[in-house]
């Protein structure tokens, strides 16, 4: 063992790299809970490639073979539905985990000062973790998904000029088909995971290199008292503490598995009428309630694409956060007040959309 | 103010107008225009004066009506003939009247009873529609309320001797609710059996040939049944005898015992061999309930638990099409071809059970395997906490 480790010294900066680790902290305050949510999503991210990969052993991605694989792969594979059930599971976990990770950032004002390209990374790596779900909640071709997926795909067709070709692009088609099937299955295994690779590390290294960012309120009391802020090593104190909140993460993902296993509904019939209580996953919820409450037209414009311009403005405030604070205390009060707005009315449609739509 | 005394006698004038406008609407002839504009027979290029004849001469063009006795030879002098017939439709049929000659209806309008149906009774005089449009008298949703007009009215059938309860009975009939609530137009209506234009009630021995247009095998079997020949001794109707007419009800496994209210405990008690067969032919039934009823309930709790039970539903599937496949095989009276249709359904609901069972059994093992996993991740967790508190205390 010893030997290897010489050897392996004598090719690549270990001693470095061993030197970083050791020397590397984290920041102790009162919100450092929050620093557990980035590695709890990058835990699930894991859960979701290692099941992602069994279940690709099997998955068949047309529309005559999709649900029946599915179904084989629940009933016949040995540990099949476990796997099935951790990867749907894990998925909606890891989006949870994302979410919270980045109303955290943006209550702690983690997105400061030098930190603008790790959010930047963040929020795009939330956007694709949404891509992965609207792309993987197809797959499993059941009736549900497929008019969800219609709905969804085609509220692209509201963009004025490129509306239409947008949906022909994600439809593969004028229509939800076997073509979609096999279009959303690529993205969602090669395209998606190639982009999510290069954000991620691009991510972890500006976590690594730049450090635990410190609230400013912290900072100041800890200013105000003459003293540092406090600080844990990374190892192991950080990092044991981190693989206790993974490991309640996977126990409460065999839980859910094993007691609440997900379902796979009936097989997608494009010619049935659309079933009742179509909608989309719960993280989607919030849009499709907020799109059903829009009026035909408002001043003049079609309804539709008014709310589709308001969410591309919100995920563009999203994306420029750390440049639209102006480091001033004002502008910091009013991000925090849009904040906790848009998460309130997050809240409040995804609770109407599953208390029945307010119908 | 010049013009307000106006304003009365011209409102009085105005509906008086109307009124007079309406009325004429609603008179007769107006009418009878008005439905002939959709007859398929103004379609055809016919007018008036093909059915009536010449107008009444200074009746100010109005036509004569025809009389009832008249109506049905008047129809047949283009629907029975093939030549002219043809030039409209080539596959159309032209042996209406000489039906209606046959039936009850048309043997009574012959004597001059003009109290019975004739064409325009069922199709109507105008506005006549095909037989496949459905705002039809005679489209099969809508004829057992044409033949209702007359058949459910009592003061209209006790002169000849007919119930008035049939159209009642009928709707109560599972035929009535694969026509009318499934909305299958395949199911049997009042002309499926007694015939459209001939309409006759079926004799007592031809029964059995009535109820095969549509129930083939169960007519197979009985015509090769002993019952077949002892029914016929007896004059018995056959398939009314266990079935009624024109209520028929779903066929349930009740009916088979030798107690009541058991059909076949009307004639049959358990002193002959006949009796010992029917006593099988009930056992085979509730052994075969009662295994398909434990197994639907078995894969209703493995359902609820989450797991998949494809092949267990296919099974049951199975059993539940044997079942139907034995209430057809009652009709041939017999033990033997019962028992071995029977062994396929006991088989099939057994082989739901075991799916059923496997499901549980594999759910039992799924919990357990969490429970053991739980057990591990806690002890791990433990260790874990332990490890964290003995750490060096945070700077």
């Amino acid at each position: 063992m010893i030997r290897i480790k010489r050897w392996l010294s004598e090719r690549l900066p270990l001693a470095e790299v061993e030197s970083a680790i050791a020397h590397k902290t984290v920041p102790q305050h009162r919100y450092s809970l929050w620093y557990y949510l980035g590695g709890m999503t990058l835990f699930f991210f894991v859960v979701q490639v290692v099941t992602g990969i069994l279940l690709l052993l099997y998955y068949r991605p047309s529309s005559g073979e999709a649900y029946d694989s599915v179904q084989f792969i629940m009933t016949r594979v040995p540990f099949g539905w476990l796997v099935r059930s951790i990867h749907a599971w894990s998925a909606n976990l890891m989006i949870g985990a994302a979410f919270v990770h980045m109303f955290s950032v943006v209550f702690l004002k983690a997105y400061r000062r030098p930190r603008e390209v790790t959010w930047l990374s963040g929020v795009l790596l939330l956007f694709i973790a949404l891509g992965f779900g609207f792309t993987g909640y197809l797959l499993p071709w059941n009736q549900l998904a497929f008019f969800a997926t219609r709905v969804g795909t085609d509220m692209a067709s509201t963009i004025p000029v490129v509306g239409e070709a947008t949906v022909r692009f994600l439809r593969g088609g004028h229509e939800v088909t076997g073509a979609t099937l096999t279009r959303f299955f690529g993205v969602h295994v090669a395209v998606l995971p190639a982009i999510t690779t290069a954000l991620l590390v691009t991510h972890l290294v500006l976590v690594q290199y730049l450090g635990m960012s410190v609230p400013p309120s912290v900072e100041a009391k800890a200013a105000r008292e003459g003293r540092r802020v406090s600080a844990m090593p990374f190892v192991p104190h950080f990092a044991l503490r981190d693989l206790f909140g993974w490991t309640v993460a996977l126990a409460l993902l065999a839980g859910l598995s094993a007691y609440l296993p997900w379902e796979l509904g009936l097989k997608a019939d494009p010619f049935a009428s659309a079933p009742a209580g179509i909608r989309p996953e719960w993280y989607f919820l919030w849009t499709f309630q907020a799109l059903k409450f829009m009026p035909s037209h408002i001043l003049g414009l079609n309804g539709e694409l008014v709310a589709v311009a308001a969410l591309g403005l919100g995920a563009l405030a999203l994306v420029l956060l750390p440049f639209l604070d102006r480091n001033t205390t004002r502008s910091r009060r009013l991000i925090v007040v849009a904040a906790t707005a848009a998460l309130l009315f997050m809240a409040v449609m995804t609770f109407i959309a599953l208390r029945g739509g307010g119908q | 103010m010049t013009r307000a005394w106006l304003v009365v006698p011209g409102v009085v004038v105005a509906v008086l107008l109307s009124a007079t406008v309406l009325t004429r609407a609603q008179s007769p002839a107006d009418q009878a225009t008005a439905a002939f504009r959709d007859d398929v027979h103004a379609s055809a290029g016919l007018t008036c004066a093909s059915c009536h004849g010449a107008p009444k001469p200074g009746a100010g063009g109005s036509y004569a009506p025809i009389r009832r006795t008249a109506i049905a030879p008047m129809c047949a002098r283009c629907h029975a003939d093939a030549a002219y017939m043809k030039t409209f439709a080539p596959q159309v049929r032209v042996d209406q009247y000489a039906q209606y000659q046959t039936s009850v209806h048309g043997r009574q309008m012959a004597k001059g009873e003009e109290r019975v149906a004739t064409c325009s009774d069922c199709h109507h005089a105008h506005g006549i529609l095909p037989v496949r449009d459905s705002r039809s008298p005679v489209a099969p949703p809508n004829v057992e309320t044409t033949c209702a007009k007359c058949h459910a009215d009592a003061a209209r059938m006790s002169p000849f001797n007919v119930s008035a309860d049939i159209p009642d009975d009928w709707s109560k009939s599972v035929h009535a609710e694969a026509l009318l609530k499934r909305g299958d137009t395949s199911a049997p209506t009042c002309n499926t059996c007694h015939g459209s234009h001939g309409a006759t009630p079926p004799g007592v021995d031809s029964v059995a040939n009535v109820c095969a247009q549509c129930h083939v095998r169960e007519a197979d079997f009985f015509k090769a049944s002993k019952k077949h020949e002892i029914f016929e001794a007896m004059g018995q109707a056959q398939c009314m005898v266990c079935h009624s007419n024109h209520d028929i009800e779903h066929p349930k496994d009740a009916w088979i015992g030798l107690e009541d209210p058991a059909l076949c405990s009307t004639c049959h008690d358990d002193s002959t061999d006949s009796g010992k067969t029917i006593l099988a032919i009930q056992r085979g039934f509730q052994t075969l309930t009662e295994k398909q009823t434990a197994a639907a309930a078995l894969l209703e709790r493995s359902r609820e638990a989450g797991m998949l039970v494809e092949d267990g539903d296919a099974a049951l599937r199975a059993a539940n099409e044997a079942h139907v496949r034995l209430r057809v095989l009652v009709h041939t009276f017999a033990e033997a071809p019962f028992d071995e249709a029977l062994k396929t359904g006991v088989a099939s609901a057994d082989e739901a059970a075991t799916a059923g069972q496997h499901a549980l059994a594999e759910l039992q093992f799924r919990r357990r395997g969490l429970a053991v996993a739980t057990l591990v991740i806690l002890g791990f967790l433990a260790t874990l906490f332990v490890k964290i508190r003995r750490l060096s205390p945070i700077e």
